[in-house]
């Protein structure tokens, strides 16, 4: 099944919206569970690490010590720093005061910790039980070697892109089974409507040639009446008809797109049209400019001009007007029905929207006219008031 | 009246002249006689106390209520010569004292 197949229900979007988001979530949780994952390796590595280096800084601490409680009780002969050259020391008091420091930089101390990291450097703070020349706190340092954390990072970057790897395949293998039904469930559904849909046109096509056929003046006016409402039945059913394929094929299919007269045909479409409105007595008004021409496909230009009508008609009140005017550029069309909140206007183009539930047609109508407006750059809008009617007006080449 | 301005004077510029200040005047004169030396003592304190704060502020504790509770200096010490006695010194030249006692003493700086 390709992904073409499944357009005539409009799922084809709608599955894709589906997928997106899918994938926005799952990776959106992909990363969270990586990113968190790591962040407890990073730390774990750096914990493991701190507690390797930490018996060697004990060693240097009470190296140091021992230094400082000689160096206290000698201090009236002796005044040099027990210094080592594999480690850099500071000592504090217990007013957090610096009494002497070899550190690389003191202002980063922190007194309150054991063990850190900082710029570089590790640092070990002891807290002494005698305070050998006022000493409270020793600080120990050596250079942090980064070896661990290049090493840490190498492993989150090749082990997280490994899992993240795993991860998507997971997800796609999961979102195939869990949209297989639905894809079959529209697949069912597109083929039902294309095929229902051509199995449509022969038989109302037959109506309408034949109902062409009869001579109507040599019918009574009771049967003439009937004959007249079965040619309205069988011209609804042919524009939903043409609506239906417009959305499951035509639309796809290269436009023929051609110097169409609108003029003519929009007269043509009202002609079509006039008896349709008869059952609700509506009246046409129309104010068209001849000669109007417009570079379009002229079956499509049909499309947008029926479901105008059609809508017109539709959600007219009975006895009401239809006003349509054409001058270059611009189509107006205009009723005298229901009309529409403004937020029924935004709502209306979407698919499947009905007006008034009680209306009949499909609803589509207004969506195929948005899609071929947007085809063929044509500018759609509507004014609209509540209990008044709707006017539309559709312009191009603005 | 020039005399006694005089005398004054020569008793001032005697005083200045010796370095006699307030410490070596109280303190010195006294624990010359004790085999247990000042600085041993200033020690003492800054194993125990750590920083000035706390090292002036217990010395001051202790010179203003001697205690052989508080005291740091060894049974024997003060078998021989009993607790020091109260400082009969007001609190502004204890504090001077004590200043001078800490900065002949203190750590800062003399490290090398
Ligand atoms: C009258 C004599 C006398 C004077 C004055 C005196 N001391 Fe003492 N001091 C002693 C004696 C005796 C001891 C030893 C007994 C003891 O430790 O209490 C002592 C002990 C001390 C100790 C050890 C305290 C301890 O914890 O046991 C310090 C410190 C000290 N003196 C500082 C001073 C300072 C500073 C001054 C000046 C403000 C001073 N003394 C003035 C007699 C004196």
């Amino acid at each position: 099944m390709s992904a073409s197949n499944v357009t005539a229900t409009g799922i084809n979007r709608s599955e894709r919206i589906t997928l997106i988001r899918f994938i926005g979530l799952y990776s959106f949780l992909v990363l969270m569970i990586l990113i968190l994952g790591s962040t407890i390796y990073f730390k774990l590595q750096k914990d493991l690490m701190l507690q390797t280096k930490r018996l060697e800084l004990e060693e240097y601490s009470k190296e140091l010590i021992d230094g400082l409680k000689l160096l206290h009780i000698y201090f009236d002969r002796y005044r040099t720093y027990p210094r080592n050259s594999l480690y850099r020391s500071a000592i504090y008091d217990a007013d957090h005061v610096q009494i002497f420091s070899t550190l690389k930089d003191p202002q980063g101390v922190q007194l309150d910790k054991v063990i850190y990291t900082t710029d570089g450097v590790i640092q070990y703070i002891h807290v002494l039980d005698s305070y050998y020349l006022g000493t409270k706190y020793t600080v120990v340092e050596i250079d942090d070697d980064k070896v661990w954390f290049k090493e840490a990072w190498r492993n989150i970057l090749l082990y997280g892109g490994v899992l993240l790897f795993i991860f998507m395949a997971a997800g796609v293998v999961l979102m195939r089974l869990f949209l297989s039904p639905m894809r079959e469930a529209i697949h069912l559904l597109d083929r039902f409507i294309k095929d229902t849909t051509h199995e449509l046109n022969t038989p109302v096509s037959a109506i309408l040639s034949n109902i062409e056929m009869i001579d109507q003046k040599r019918l009574d006016e009771k049967t003439a009446r009937k004959i007249r409402r079965i040619e309205i039945g069988a011209r609804t059913i042919s524009t939903i008809y043409q609506d239906l394929t417009y959305l499951a094929l035509d639309h796809q299919i290269v436009s023929e797109d051609r110097d169409t007269d609108v003029s003519a045909l929009l007269k043509e479409r009202i002609e079509y049209f006039k008896i349709l409105g008869e059952s609700k007595k509506i009246t046409f008004k129309t104010d068209i400019q001849p000669g109007v021409k417009l570079f379009i496909d002229p079956a499509k230009l049909a499309r947008l001009i029926d479901n105008l009508l059609s809508n017109a008609i539709k959600y007219n009140r009975r006895g009401g007007t239809v006003y349509i005017a054409l001058h270059p550029k611009e189509l107006v069309i205009k009723d005298t029905g229901i009309g529409m909140e403004k937020k029924e206007i935004a709502e209306a183009f979407k698919r499947y929207k009905r007006f008034k539930s009680g209306a009949g047609g499909f609803g589509i109508g207004l969506n195929i006219v948005a899609m071929i407006a947007s085809e063929y750059n044509l500018d759609v809008k509507i004014e609209s008031k509540k209990g008044q009617g709707s006017e539309v007006f559709v312009k191009w080449d603005v | 009246m020039g005399r006694i301005a005089v005398t004054i004077l020569l008793i001032f510029s005697a005083l200045q002249g010796s370095g006699m200040n307030i410490y070596e005047r109280n303190c010195v004169k006294c624990h010359e006689n004790l085999p247990v030396s000042l600085d041993k003592f200033f020690f003492n304190y800054l194993l125990k106390y750590s920083s000035e704060r706390q090292v002036k502020q217990a010395l001051r504790n202790y010179l203003k209520h001697p205690r052989r509770k508080a005291s740091l200096a060894t049974e024997e010490l003060l078998e021989r010569y009993g607790i020091m006695p109260k400082s009969n010194l007001s609190d502004e030249e204890l504090r001077k004292a004590i200043d001078i006692y800490w900065d002949k003493y203190k750590v800062f700086g003399k490290i090398e």
